[in-house]
């Protein structure tokens, strides 16, 4: 009997706690009633879960181009689909008990913003027979979320946000013709940027380029490893690599007292002081992502029957008021096809 | 139905790692904080192991052991090198978080979705019948989970699980029956941290990956466990008063897998109900906090009964 009391007690703290803290903007909980509506009344309404792994400008615009994406193909978010969205801020352990917890609300379709986050959505998916389809993901091939072809391993398929490294340095070639190398910092605990400083050492020959690059552990060794890197180079390109990425801002205040170029890997960080970019759109890679999601719910093919996606063609984004300081013009031939020119830094 | 599957899954598995934390937190007195990055080894050594051929029970041991050394490095470096208990923790799961990245070949994420787990596997595929398929997770880690827990109040009724025991409540007494309440605790934090590893591989075959940031917290979902577990369930293990009326409570052991259950449903619901991640520690502080004051309470009533 006590027991009882103590569980009753433990359960009623617990409610009590969450309704409290759940606050005014507390999202409506994913209703199983949705998809039952649906079935009982034949109409076509969707439940999807978003998952999404960290916050930060990239991730968010592939949210938002996901939703664009969908209401492009008439499932809007409102109307006909009801939208769940967690993020579980860098967490592994809370992404995957996100995952599970949609897969507990039946949703018609996961979406995996992320590569821990799409592991997750299909380590449950796989098993609930949910749909995952992710986005933003570098290299699929090497998540296991895709076959060395390009071929789903399972009801899973999405799109990935590899960087146009050959562009990049084409672009880096074009703006500085005497630069020799190029420094990258990166973090020795995130894959994604492995392997793409072993691309940019592939590539970067082709272009008259030497890579130096410095890796870090965590944000506290990114002023010193920025003072070695900065000696030794003639400019520095940026990955994603979201520990660097965060501590952008003091590579590129040591970076322009010493007249250093920064390239940046996309247009968030071209805004903030990076001089160029051939960048990504991400709320383009986002619609992209959103239409194989509207396919995959509207029944008209399975994740399993396409094969993962990139964005093909990059845009170039400057800053002229980077330039300026830097003395540097842009060749006519990258202005002319510039999809965004900012004039000022934004702080 | 599946929700409750996941809870179940989740808190299972957890509950290994909790069983772990008992011993260090609540039978040694020791706050741990290795279990931190122990947790991640067991799941950086499966996927490696895994992948190179090694069979996935097999795995689990491998992690047991792998994690009882790193508790030992712990105990070592506290009894021997008499560094502070929690500076010692603090030490081990720094260094291993690189060891951890060595371990699974230099990647931050290693997935093993297309192997063979303890989980999915031909065994089971041909064993299993089709009916029972969507609750075979729950009966394996359940099994292992019980076997964890018999082993341990196995253990703990032996001679040298009396010591440990008592190291924790009185450590005077340990030295007065000529033993070496050193080694004693070194002992203790190998077993703890062995249960951890052994979570840690079952996660890491559960989620068919590895990733370096599930470690994250690991100390706290064990406390959390333990304290839910113990304070609310089982009578104070001081009271020897009340004890022998209480001959039917639930041991220990099986209170702090409940405890582990109850705190993964609490996480479950917080986040059906809309809560964001960002204020889930909050909320387990919180929680806690309450439990303890509410469990003191209630001993200071039972003393004014008495």
């Amino acid at each position: 009997m006590k027991k009882t009391v103590k569980i009753l007690f433990l359960a009623s703290v617990t409610a009590a706690l969450l309704v409290g803290c759940a606050g005014p903007d507390a999202k409506a909980p994913a209703q199983a009633a949705s998809q039952e509506n649906r079935e009982a009344s034949g109409t076509d309404n969707y439940t999807i879960g978003i998952g999404q792994f960290a916050a930060h400008g990239s991730l968010d615009n592939c949210r938002e181009g996901f939703l664009l994406g969908l209401a492009e193909e008439g499932i809007v978010e409102g109307e006909n689909l009801t939208v769940l969205y967690e993020n579980s801020q860098a967490d592994g352990g809370i992404a995957s008990q996100i995952a599970s917890n949609f897969a507990s609300q039946h949703v018609d379709l996961i979406c995996g913003i992320a590569t821990p986050m799409a592991q997750s959505a299909y380590g449950i998916g796989r098993k609930q027979n949910i749909p995952v389809i992710y986005t933003a993901v570098t290299d699929p091939v090497a998540a296991e979320l895709a076959a060395p072809d390009g071929s789903p391993v399972g009801e899973i398929t999405g799109t990935s946000d590899k960087l146009p490294v050959t562009q990049q340095l084409e672009m880096i070639r074009a703006i500085l013709p005497q630069a020799k190398t190029i420094g990258i910092m990166f973090t020795t605990s995130e894959v994604n940027s492995l392997s793409t400083i072993e691309e940019y050492k592939a590539a970067a020959p082709d272009y008259g380029f030497e890579i130096v690059d410095v890796g870090i552990s965590t944000t506290a060794d990114v002023p010193l490893a920025a003072d070695s890197l900065l000696e030794k180079v003639d400019c520095v390109t940026n990955l994603t690599d979201n520990t660097v990425v965060a501590s952008l801002p003091i590579i590129l205040d040591k970076a322009a007292k010493k007249q250093i170029p920064v390239f940046g890997s996309e247009i968030e960080q071209v805004k903030i002081g990076c001089l160029a970019s051939m960048g990504l759109d991400y709320i383009e890679l986002g619609k992209q992502t959103g239409k194989m999601a509207a396919a995959v719910l509207k029944g008209k093919k399975k994740a399993s029957e396409m094969n993962f996606e990139v964005i093909e063609e990059a845009s170039f984004y400057g800053n002229t008021k980077v330039a300026e300081n830097l003395g540097i013009t842009f060749p006519e031939k990258l202005t002319s096809s510039a999809k965004e020119l900012f004039t000022e830094i934004t702080e | 139905m599946t929700l409750i599957m996941g809870i179940f899954e989740e808190g299972l598995i957890y509950a290994i790692m909790a069983l772990g934390v008992y011993i260090t937190y609540k039978i040694l007195d020791f706050p741990d904080l290795s279990v931190d990055s122990t947790f991640p080894m067991g799941a950086a050594l499966t996927a490696s192991a895994i992948l190179s051929g090694v069979h996935p029970a097999a795995a689990l041991f491998l992690s047991f052991g792998a994690g009882a050394l790193a508790g030992c490095v712990t105990g070592f470096i506290h009894v021997k090198l008499k560094v502070r208990d929690l500076l010692s923790g603090i030490i081990v799961m720094t260094g291993l978080y690189s060891l951890n990245l060595r371990i699974a070949g230099g990647r931050a994420n290693v997935p093993i979705f297309t192997q063979e787990t303890i989980f999915e596997n031909k065994f089971l595929a041909e064993h299993i019948p089709h009916s029972l398929s969507p609750y075979a997770m729950v009966l394996i880690l359940l099994v292992i989970t019980i076997m964890c827990k018999v082993l341990l109040d196995l253990y703990l009724s032996t001679k040298s699980g009396y010591l440990l025991r008592a190291v924790g409540d009185n450590e005077a007494l340990v030295t007065s029956l000529a033993k070496d309440k050193g080694m004693v605790k070194i002992v203790g934090l190998a077993i703890a941290n062995g249960f951890t590893a052994m979570a840690g591989s079952i996660y890491c075959q559960h989620k068919g990956f590895f990733e370096i940031s599930v470690g994250t917290g690991t100390m706290v979902i064990g406390l959390a466990s333990v304290i839910i577990g113990i304070q609310l369930l089982t009578p104070e293990s001081g009271s020897s008063m009340f004890s022998h009326l209480h001959k039917k409570e639930l041991r220990p052991t099986t209170a702090v897998i409940i405890g582990s259950i109850v705190y993964k449903a609490c996480i479950s619901a917080a986040i059906s109900m809309g809560m964001e991640a960002n204020d889930l520690k909050l909320i387990t502080s919180i929680l806690f906090l309450i439990i303890l004051i509410v469990s003191t309470e209630r001993r200071r009533s039972v003393k004014g009964h008495a």
